[in-house]
């Protein structure tokens, strides 16, 4: 038990990786499994469960899509063994038979039995003939939705000629040539009149967003503090973190996201207690990258709320009590994660602001919070020692 | 020989009840939709055009479920009735039925399922030591 904790921990994580990606659940199962529950519940509630454990549902419900799951993987390997492709109604039964070997069935010693009057077959009868017919709760569409897409027209589609003789014509186009973003194009990322292609938009979206984080790096090591928004060049990053941990993003009161835009930032504004939420410099300079900022803007709002919320009950009182000072920490998403509530329960700005520049090392990263981390526990344990 | 017509007709009659019943679940709407049993069955590669087929499924799944619950509901009141003393009899059966972990657990136990509970966390490893060896 000693080493118990964190080894274990990462081999389950490891394996509970494995299995799970590789055989069953996935993100997209989600609403299959939710339907699963409500179709569960009801059945209980039919044979007299009054409430029931949320663990307890999920787990029941998880366990009969696995059994639709391993009836029908069952009724296709017999089939495709008797050499079909489509399953039959014996296919089904002895999948059926199979399932139910665990505990038995009427007839299950018999070598001679015939499918069709299985015991299995029997049970469902008079299962069928005892049950209350109670139907499903809801109305259901058709799921998965199949989505039209519409892929890249191919040279013929689009009556462009191909640049060459090699390349056939039904091959996908070339994107237009002034989508092509260069380090020199910054400050016109105007898209040229596409031909509408969706997809060439989004391309140009993405192509001209990487020019943009260049730049605000360039912006950080130039030195500009006086831009809260410029903290580092890993806006990505720090959208990656919010966007795969949803529960870090904590849902906005009434009134906490400020969409207004202040005319005039002041460079000076460090010392001040605000800072304003907004990248006016960048609008400045690039044009119609704004979407594109306001979309890290809300990301990175949504890291800063969450950052309070992270550190457990015991800091929430003061959290709510005061309004985070500075706002923007692009990029020290993962740094902050620990050591803001160390910083805002002590308040002081010029630290903040040093630690923001700061280009520490991952492993530094890793071994500040793991001190941080068995520091915390030492408190907890001295805490709970002295209860 | 003489076997033969009777056997025969045997399977007839089995052919025959098993059509009636595959028809007589047209009727029958299974709690379970079909929609989420065509999408798990799908999913595992299973292919038929016959919806009779994904009725059975259907109705095989809810048969199963069924069972799980009912042995969960016997473990729930057979703990009920074993605290139960003499006086309050009845105030103590009326409370509610709950499917709880530990009776689902117990109850899926005999169909195979292996559904273990964590019974509690601990905050630490050092959680629950003596504070004297803790400190070693």
């Amino acid at each position: 038990m000693k080493d118990g904790g964190l080894e274990n921990k990462k081999e389950l994580e490891n394996s509970k990786k494995q299995s799970n990606s590789s055989k069953f659940r996935s993100k997209s199962d989600d609403f299959a499994l939710s339907i699963a529950k409500v179709a569960v519940a009801q059945v209980c509630e039919s044979i007299g469960f009054q409430s029931f454990q949320h663990s307890a549902l999920e787990t029941l419900s998880d366990v009969a899509a696995r059994y639709i799951y391993t009836l029908g993987k069952t009724a296709n390997f017999n089939a495709n063994l008797a050499g079909r492709l489509e399953s039959n109604v014996f296919d089904v039964i002895q999948g059926l038979e199979e399932l139910e070997s665990g505990l038995g069935f009427a007839g299950a010693s018999d070598v001679n039995r015939c499918l069709a009057n299985s015991g299995v077959v029997r049970d469902i009868v008079h299962f069928v003939g005892d049950a209350v017919d109670v139907p499903f709760a809801y109305d259901i569409p058709r799921f998965p939705v199949v989505k039209d897409r519409k892929g890249m027209g191919s040279f013929w589609e689009k009556g462009e000629e191909p640049h060459g003789e090699h390349i056939p014509s039904w091959l996908p186009a070339f994107p237009d040539p002034e989508t092509y973003a260069t380090q020199s194009t910054v400050g016109n990322g105007t898209m040229s009149g596409s031909n509408g292609v969706k997809t060439g938009l989004v391309r140009v979206e993405w192509k001209v967003e990487r020019p943009l984080l260049n730049f605000q790096q360039q912006f950080a090591r130039n030195g500009n503090v006086g831009d809260s928004s410029c903290g580092g060049g890993d806006s990505t990053k720090a959208k990656e973190a919010s966007n795969s941990n949803p529960y870090l993003a904590a849902p906005l009161h009434f009134g906490e996201k400020e969409v207004d835009v202040s005319p005039v930032v002041l460079p000076t504004k460090l010392s001040n207690e605000v800072a304003s939420r907004d990248p006016i410099p960048e609008n400045r300079f690039l044009g119609n990258q704004v979407s594109v900022l306001e979309t890290f803007a809300t990301a990175i709002e949504a890291m800063k709320s969450g950052i309070c919320e992270y550190d457990g009950s015991r800091q929430k009182n003061v959290l709510y009590n005061q309004r985070p000072t500075v706002h923007f920490k692009i990029g020290i998403g993962k740094k902050s994660l620990n050591s803001a509530p160390y910083f805002i329960s002590k308040n002081k700005d010029l630290q903040k602001i040093a630690y923001w520049f700061e280009n520490g090392n991952e492993k530094d990263d890793r071994k500040r919070r793991a001190e941080i981390f068995s520091k915390e526990s030492m408190e907890c344990s001295h805490e709970s020692g002295q209860l | 020989m003489s076997h033969n017509p009777q056997s025969s007709d045997g399977k007839h009659d089995d052919d025959s009840t098993l059509s009636d019943f595959l028809a007589s679940l047209m009727d029958y709407t299974p709690t379970i939709p079909d929609e989420l049993v065509e999408q798990y069955l799908a999913k595992s590669g299973f292919q038929c055009p016959d919806v009779r087929l994904i009725r059975l499924v259907a109705v095989a799944t809810q048969k199963f479920v069924a069972e799980v619950a009912s042995d969960a509901l016997q473990h729930c009141k057979a703990r009920q009735d074993a605290v139960v003393k003499d006086k309050r009899d009845k105030q103590q059966r009326d409370k509610r039925l709950i499917l709880t972990m530990d009776d689902l657990s117990k109850s899926l136990r005999e169909y195979g399922v292996n559904v273990k509970h964590q019974e509690y966390f601990a905050d630490s490893p050092s959680t629950g030591i003596d504070p004297a060896s803790r400190e070693e």
